[in-house]
Parts: structure tokens; C-alpha cells; sequence
């Protein structure tokens, strides 16, 4: 379960103060698909930062299974995103010098358990429809299985929570559909599902729809 | 392509895949660093290329210095002498023969340095002629003719019972190490006289090495034969000598009893080995400051200009760096990336700087002792590893400096404001 309590988060500079998120309450329970829908500059994708832990809330809490992500150290703050996070951004973010296999199994780097990643890896490349992508390099594949495959790295870990930022934002309508169908598949597996997108029509996919505006959830629909 | 075979080929394609897969259950740091250093030539050229000039002007200057004082130890126990005694006027030509090997002739009457046996301190002297050759039939180029007194002698005579395990006959000579193809039993005419190789000195990196020693007798020998064979005749009269070698007795200083020579011997000069060591140094200074100032020169503008491209690359991969804290790598790993990239290319770099100065001073090493007066000998390896690991140690430390504010930076960005970056 995520608990985000009262947070705020400001960005200062050149004597400037934006509040991209005012005050924000939010409950998640596991196994929640959750779509959050909003213009540009509405603060969800701010949310979705902070609830990550990549970010840090200028006011107010996050609890994570009844933990302050925030009052943790650095060591343990990482070692949650990486066993218990898998992030998926609009732009799909593979380093361009390491093939698939290699990009989707990077995380595996960063926790303790890593036998059979590799297997692991080219199952979920498979499921994915991508299997035979496997030894080529992110410049030799299309948009669509560019995103497949950091989908892929997302759920190299087995986290239980996904958080994608407009995962669909770059894709044609049909690539988006295979996509939106993924992740209902990984939510009909346990997985929470929070997901950024500016397209109401995504709606259908969620369990739960909630649209920001200035830093503030407006609205929230089951 | 039938279909079995197409489903043939797709379970081989599929075995293929599984085993690479197999290979690759974890992407170790290293692995990451590389391909991180891959995607960047222009930083990486620089870096190298800055490491490598840098470190090789050390190494040269590190190498120069501890080749010319290696040089002068085993030259000066070539030698056996602790003191060197010439009439003042000649005092340059003995510094340039010996040093360099620079061949000149020049005589004076022995009863010219007469006294110096009597002077306290003074246990044992030895004379010795220097006679250039005109050009030999062995060598291109005049070479150097030691003539020493086999009854007087410690230099060559310890070496030659050692060596030879008998008296020099006549006629007979020894080669320093320079002359290259001339061995044992070879014949050598200098000024029409025949003489035969017996044997050949090691390797000093002085002068000696451009020297051949011959008996005095044969000496006065030779310079008769010039009269008649000789495009150029030889004057040596009979007691015409160069220099006089003295073994100081036990428990007595060398610059002490050099002073007591000088004053008690009007005209003489002597030539000890902290002479000798001033001369190098005067030698080597000159070279070490131009290598000294174009190191400080590259490292003045080089460092910084790397501190600005690794900051430059490390902005440029943020939304990289973002990338990887979202996957669970902690702010250490980022840390470590950035800072083991850097300290891998200034590594890459002092070792081909430590290359490039060792072929150089192998190619150049004659030029080095001839051209700039600076005897060279290798020093042991062991010197030359203490000194190439040094300064990679420096490399590694100026590499790794260079990254610390790039490194900090990417450490204290938070990852969201890395991964938003367009």
C-alpha cells in the first residue's frame, strides 16, 4: 500500500517558486491500476517521482507497506527501487551500447538476486513479443519494441509496483493499445499499477482514474 | 526456406540466445564503465593524449635522471679510482670523454703533476694517455685510445685478470661496450698499427664505452709505426701522459685530499666524483627544466580543460545516471562510475606515457649521451617500476580529481531532475 500524506513539492530558483504538487492526500492499495490524467504541468508526473522515490517531497510524507520512503538512507532508499519499483518513462532510456539482453537485465546489477536474470530476461523479452531482439542494440529496433524492452527492464526485478510515466506518449495507436494490454497483464498479476498519461482514453484500463490540475488531485473515479 | 527448416533455424536461433543469456546473468560495474568510455572519443582522446604527454615527460625526466646517476656509479667503479688529477686546461676535454665519450688528445709531462703520490691521503696512481684516433678502420667516427701503464694500473688490469684470466700481451687491447661486431680476436689498426681485440668491457653508458685501452708500450709503439704508415702522424714521446688516477688511502675524503692535491700540485685539477655528479646535474638540468616546464605547460592547461569535458559528459549523461538511481543504483555506484571512468582513461594514458618515454630513451639513448653530455645507463627495473608506478599513482590522482565536482554533481542532482532533462 502507498500513503502519500499532505505533500508538496516546490521548485525554486532564480528567485521563482513553482508548486507543482499543494497539499496532496493519497491512498493506493496493492494491486490498484491506477491512472492519473492531467495538461502538462498539472503535477502528475511530479507525483509519480515522488512516490518513486526519485524525488524529494518539499513538504508531507510517502509510506510505502508502512514505510517513510523518505526517512530512509540512501543505501535503503535505493535498494526499495530497485527490488520493489520498476519505472517506465516515455522516452524508453536503453544505453545505446549495450544490446537488449544487457539493458533489460541493468537492474539485476543492483540486487542481491540475480541467478537465472538471464533466463528470466529472455522469457520476459518473449512474452513481450520480442524475443528475437534479444542481441540487438536499442538504435536496431523500433519505438514500439524500444518501449517493450523497458518494460521488459522495469520487470527484470519482479517489482510489485510500476510506475510509468506516459509510457504511450511516442506510440502509434495500435502499438499503444499492445502496450496498455502489458500492463493490464501485469496488473492481473498482483502488480500496482500507477500510470501518468494525458490520453482520457486510457481510462478504461484503470481501476481508479484521478485527474490533477495545479498541483491538486480535482478529481478521482472508480 | 520449407518450414522445418525455418523451425529448425528458429530452435537453433533460440539455443543461441539462451546460452548468451546464460553468459550474461549479471552486467558487472566494469562492463558498464566501458561501454560508458566507448560512446565518447573526443573526451577520451583528450584524456588519453593529455595522461600520456604528461607522463611521458616525467617518466623521460625520472628515467634521464636515475640513467645518468646509474651511469655514473658503474662508470666510476669502471674506473677504480676515486680521484681524477689533469692540469687545469684540460679539465673539460676529461669531463667531455668521460661523460660523453668525446675523443681528444692531449699530453703533458708527467713530471708536470710530480708530488701528488707524497700528498697525505694519496695511496695509489696510475697514469693514463688519451689519444684520438683518426678515422679507424673499425669505426666511422675518431674514437677514444686509453693508454695506461699495466704496472701502475687498477682500472683495467682488476678486469682484465677477472675477465681474461691473464696479462694483456702486446698489441693486444680492450674495447669498451659501444663497438658493436668488434669481438675477441678481431684486428684493429690505429695509425698503421695493428692491434687484436681481447676482450670487451660491459656496458657503463659513459664515455668508456666509446674507449679502447691500450698498453703504453704499444702506445709509443703505434705512434713510431704513424711516422712511416700513418695519413697523420702521432707525437708521444716516452713519460707524455693525460691523466693521473689516485685511489685514496682508507678513512680519508676524497674532496679533502682533492683540495690538498690542487694545493700542493700548482696547475693540477681534480676530478672527483661529486665533480663529475655536478657536471651531469649541470648537464641534466638544463633538459630536466625544458621537460619539467612543458609537463607543468601540458598539465596548466590540460587538467582543467579535462575537468570541463568530464563535467561536460557527466551533464550530458544525467539523464543516464537518473536512469540507473531509478534501478535501484545507489548514489556510491554513480559516484564510482563517473570517478573510475576518469581514472581509467588517466591510467590508459600514464602507461602509454611510460611506453612512449622507455622507447624513446632506448631509440635515443646515444643521441642523449652524445648530443646532451648525459651519461645513460637503465637503471635496475625495480627503479624504473617504483618510478612508472609513481607516476601512474599521479595520473590515477590528478584522473580522479579531475572527476570529483563532475562526480558530486551527479551524486546531489536528485534522480527525477536527472531524468527529466531534455
Amino acid at each position: 500500500m502507498i500513503v502519500a500524506s499532505r505533500i508538496s513539492k516546490i521548485y525554486s530558483g532564480n528567485g521563482n517558486e513553482v508548486r507543482a504538487l499543494d497539499g496532496v492526500d493519497l491512498t493506493i492499495q496493492s494491486g490498484e491500476f491506477v491512472i492519473i490524467i492531467g495538461r502538462s504541468g498539472s503535477g502528475k508526473s511530479t507525483l509519480l517521482s515522488l512516490l518513486g522515490g526519485l524525488s524529494r517531497p518539499t513538504h508531507g510524507s510517502i509510506e510505502i507497506d508502512g514505510n517513510d520512503i523518505w526517512k530512509m538512507n540512501d543505501k535503503d532508499l535505493s535498494k526499495l527501487r530497485g527490488h520493489e519499483i520498476g519505472f517506465v518513462f516515455q522516452f524508453p532510456g536503453l544505453m545505446p551500447t549495450l544490446d537488449v539482453l544487457e539493458n533489460v537485465i541493468l537492474p539485476s546489477s543492483f540486487v542481491e538476486k540475480r541467478e537465472g536474470v538471464g533466463d528470466r530476461a529472455i522469457k520476459l523479452l518473449d512474452t513481450l513479443g520480442i524475443g528475437g531482439k534479444v542481441n540487438s542494440f536499442p538504435h536496431q529496433i523500433s519505438g514500439g519494441e524500444l518501449k517493450r524492452a523497458s518494460i521488459a527492464r522495469a520487470l527484470i526485478n519482479d517489482p510489485s509496483i510500476i510506475l510509468a510515466d506516459e509510457p504511450t506518449g511516442d506510440l502509434d495507436a495500435e502499438t499503444e493499445m499492445e502496450i496498455m494490454e502489458v500492463f493490464r497483464q501485469m496488473n492481473d498479476e498482483g502488480r500496482t499499477i500507477i500510470m501518468v498519461t494525458h490520453n482520457p482514453d486510457l481510462s478504461s484500463f484503470a481501476s481508479r482514474v484521478m485527474r490533477m490540475d495545479t498541483g491538486h488531485i480535482r478529481l478521482e473515479a472508480r | 526456406m520449407s518450414q522445418e527448416e525455418m523451425v529448425g533455424e528458429e530452435k537453433h536461433s533460440s539455443s543461441k540466445t539462451k546460452k548468451s543469456a546464460g553468459k550474461r546473468d549479471r552486467l558487472p560495474m566494469s562492463k558498464f564503465i566501458w561501454s560508458g568510455i566507448k560512446r565518447r572519443t573526443f573526451r577520451n582522446v583528450v584524456t588519453v593524449m593529455t595522461f600520456a604527454v604528461v607522463a611521458a615527460i616525467l617518466l623521460s625526466a625520472f628515467f634521464l635522471i636515475g640513467g645518468a646517476e646509474n651511469s655514473m656509479q658503474v662508470g666510476m667503479d669502471r674506473l677504480g679510482a676515486d680521484l681524477m688529477v689533469v692540469p687545469q686546461q684540460y679539465e673539460h676535454l676529461t669531463d667531455s670523454l668521460l661523460l660523453a665519450g668525446h675523443p681528444s688528445t692531449f699530453f703533458f709531462n708527467s713530471s708536470e703533476l710530480s708530488g701528488i703520490e707524497q700528498v697525505p691521503g694519496v695511496a695509489q696512481t696510475a697514469p693514463q694517455t688519451y689519444i684520438a684516433t683518426l678515422n679507424a678502420g673499425c669505426c666511422a667516427f675518431p674514437t677514444q685510445l686509453v693508454a695506461f701503464d699495466s704496472s701502475r694500473d687498477f682500472t683495467i688490469q682488476p678486469w682484465i685478470r677477472q675477465a681474461l684470466g691473464r696479462q694483456l700481451l702486446p698489441d693486444e687491447i680492450i674495447l669498451g661496450s659501444s663497438f658493436i661486431g668488434s669481438g675477441e680476436g678481431y684486428h684493429l689498426i690505429f695509425y698503421g698499427h695493428d692491434f687484436t681485440v681481447a676482450g670487451v668491457l660491459e656496458k657503463t653508458g659513459t664515455g668508456i664505452d666509446q674507449s679502447i685501452f691500450i698498453q703504453y708500450p704499444d702506445a709509443l709503439a703505434m705512434a713510431n709505426d704513424s711516422k712511416k704508415l700513418a695519413v697523420q702522424e702521432l707525437t708521444l714521446k716516452p713519460g707524455q701522459i693525460s691523466s693521473i688516477l689516485v685511489k685514496l688511502a682508507p678513512g680519508y675524503d676524497g674532496e679533502q685530499v682533492a683540495a690538498n692535491i690542487t694545493s700542493t700540485v700548482v696547475g693540477s685539477s681534480v676530478i672527483t666524483s661529486n665533480h663529475l655528479a655536478r657536471k651531469i646535474s649541470d648537464q641534466v638540468s638544463g633538459t630536466l627544466s625544458t621537460l619539467y616546464l612543458t609537463a607543468a605547460s601540458v598539465a596548466i592547461v590540460s587538467i582543467p580543460l579535462i575537468a570541463t569535458i568530464s563535467t561536460m559528459v557527466a551533464n550530458e549523461r544525467r539523464r543516464e545516471l537518473g536512469l540507473l538511481r531509478s534501478m535501484g543504483a545507489n548514489k556510491l555506484y554513480i559516484f564510482l562510475i563517473v570517478v573510475a571512468e576518469a581514472i581509467l582513461l588517466a591510467s590508459i594514458g600514464a602507461l602509454i606515457g611510460g611506453v612512449v618515454a622507455t622507447a624513446s630513451l632506448m631509440i635515443f639513448q646515444n643521441l642523449i649521451t652524445t648530443s646532451l653530455e648525459i651519461p645513460f645507463l637503465w637503471p635496475p627495473l625495480t627503479d624504473l617500476a617504483i618510478q612508472t608506478t609513481l607516476v601512474v599513482g599521479l595520473a590515477i590522482g590528478f584522473g580522479g580529481l579531475t572527476s570529483l565536482y563532475p562526480a558530486v554533481k551527479s551524486v546531489r542532482t536528485e534522480p527525477y531532475d536527472s531524468i527529466r532533462l531534455r
